[in-house]
């Protein structure tokens, strides 16, 4: 009996994670291409969660799918040439962060005063009573959330490593000066990079709505611990992302049930700090092979 | 083909070159000597677009580049191998390849043929063909400068700009890079080549320049120069 609520708790767990570890490889995607991260990601989530949930009602969830990912890509366009590109130009140790931070509260007042401040509920498109396996209680939402969450980081991965385009996006987080030189329009490169990570950002609001709520204030948490993530498992690692995503997912549900729900944030913030003091490239982290 | 006429470029408002004039006519091999400091680095910077020029005109093929963006002047066919050959070294050497010809495979460049291009790359590299699914990171220095070379030959360029390629390498390395550079020319292929390297470089060229203090102190053919008795002071080592 205590096992089956221990694994119950690790599937919560695992759903959760793999949210974090798909906002946490947004990150990675721009700190990739221009060392700069877009603080406001967690606002981003929530807006195009938002817009979902204002399409969904004409379209049903599949085909906002779609169009909230298009929306997603646009947000993160607009975020990069307001907030970023100027920074970069200027080569500001420090002007992207106030100004990506910036950004979020202007999104987050803009959700505001449109959806209001309170929580909605997302309608899921799947039923909502669980599926019993073996003991364990599963939300088929659940199941999407953990193959949509892995869908899209493979999606994102072939196509850096197949396409001549996804090339160019390696070849811009190599070295950029360089691949200027091979005709690489690198600032549309950064642009394009800031698009894919609100896309995912965006997808990782619309997969996980069904299961929460849906609202205004939903993204700071999600952000921050997707930032946690992010360092955990090393802002240049793929791998990385999911493994602390489940970490962190895992030890929040497990904390919350055995110590209290009021802790639930503390292993995960004390393992950041761990791995802040002992290895600060994170768990997975690689530092690039470089050969003189 | 290659044509600059009073180029002034620098870092801010340190100015390193003080209008500089060069002609590289379409299929010779100019060569730009000079010492440490001199400015050489910086004049191939500042051709390809690493640094906007400050005043001056550059044209390659009779178009006006001056002052674009490095990435639109590689689309007028300018190709430069730069300073510490500064290889994708996640990419494998064929990536690294396919991203010389990126322009060619999107579009705004004559596609022209791009396997073939590849397969002669790897005829002229051999081993970079035994290389070709290793990350370039993983290569030695004199492989990586084959690969630079080459992966800049991959846009077909119109003009080669090749910064220091024997820099840091074993004697027995830098011979194979000028023999390379000599296969180049028999090929035809327009080159300025920047070199510390100066009686070797002065070998293989057909014309020279002689920057010092980012101004040019002399020009003539290589042939004239190798012998002229004040580049032998500063350059070659006079006393043999």
């Amino acid at each position: 009996m205590d096992f089956l609520i221990l694994a119950q708790l690790v599937v919560s767990g695992i759903a959760v994670g793999m949210i974090y570890g798909v906002i946490a490889f947004g990150y990675q995607l721009t700190f990739a291409t221009s060392k700069t991260l877009n603080f406001g990601q967690g606002e981003a989530l929530m807006l195009s969660s938002l817009v979902g949930l204002t399409v969904v009602q004409f379209t049903g969830y599949w085909i906002m799918l779609p169009i909230v990912l298009a929306f997603g890509m646009v947000q993160g366009a607009v975020v990069e040439r307001l907030g970023v590109r100027q920074a970069i130009k200027t080569k500001s140790e420090s002007g992207w962060i106030m100004a990506t931070i910036a950004l979020g509260i202007i999104f987050k007042n803009l959700a505001e005063n449109i959806w209001g401040r309170d929580a909605l509920k997302f309608p899921s498109p799947l039923p909502e009573a669980p599926i019993g396996l073996m003991g364990v209680n599963i939300l088929p939402m659940e199941i999407v959330i953990v193959l949509g969450a892995l869908a899209m980081m493979l999606a994102v991965e072939t196509f850096n490593r197949r396409s001549i385009f996804g090339k160019a996006v390696v070849a811009t987080a190599n070295d950029r000066e360089a691949a200027g030189l091979m005709g690489i329009n690198t600032s549309l490169v950064i642009t394009f990079s800031y698009a894919l990570s609100s896309m995912t950002a965006a997808f990782a609001g619309v997969l996980i709505a069904p299961v929460t709520l849906t609202g205004a204030s939903m993204g700071g948490a999600l952000g921050l611990k997707a930032f946690a993530v992010a360092i955990i498992g090393g802002l240049s690692s793929g791998m990385g992302v999911i493994v602390g995503g489940l970490i962190l997912g895992i030890t929040e549900t497990l904390t919350g049930f055995y110590l209290s729900t009021g802790y639930k944030d503390v292993p995960g913030l004390v393992l950041l700090l761990l791995v802040l003091s002992f290895k600060p490239s994170g768990l997975f982290g690689r530092s690039a092979i470089k050969k003189v | 083909m290659l044509q600059v006429e009073n180029l002034v470029a620098g870092y801010g408002k340190v100015k390193v070159l003080h209008a500089i004039s060069l002609h590289v006519p379409e299929g010779s091999l100019v060569t730009l000597i000079g010492s440490n400091g001199a400015g050489k680095t910086t004049t191939l910077r500042a051709l390809s677009g690493m640094i906007r020029p400050d005043a001056g005109t550059i044209r390659i093929a009779g178009v006006d580049i001056t002052g674009l963006p490095s990435h639109e002047i590689t689309r007028h066919g300018l190709a430069h191998s730069p300073e510490g050959r500064r290889v994708f070294p996640v990419l494998s050497v064929e990536d690294n390849l396919l991203m010389g010809a990126f322009t060619r495979l999107t579009g705004s460049r004559p596609r022209g043929d791009v396997a073939g291009d590849l397969a002669r790359m790897f005829e002229l590299f051999p081993r970079l063909a035994e290389r070709r699914a290793q990350q370039a990171g993983t290569l030695s220095g004199g492989e990586q400068q084959m690969l630079a070379m080459a992966r800049a030959l991959m846009l077909s360029p119109k003009v080669l700009l090749l910064d220091e390629p024997s820099m840091g390498l074993a004697p027995k390395l830098v011979e194979e890079v000028f023999a390379t550079i000599a296969r180049l020319k028999a090929l035809r292929v327009t080159m300025l080549l920047v070199e510390q390297f100066a009686a070797a470089a002065l070998e293989v060229a057909d014309f020279a320049y002689v920057l010092e203090n980012g101004r040019l102190a002399a020009s003539g053919p290589a042939e004239t120069l190798k012998h002229d008795p004040a580049v032998r002071a500063a350059y070659l080592g006079a006393a043999h």
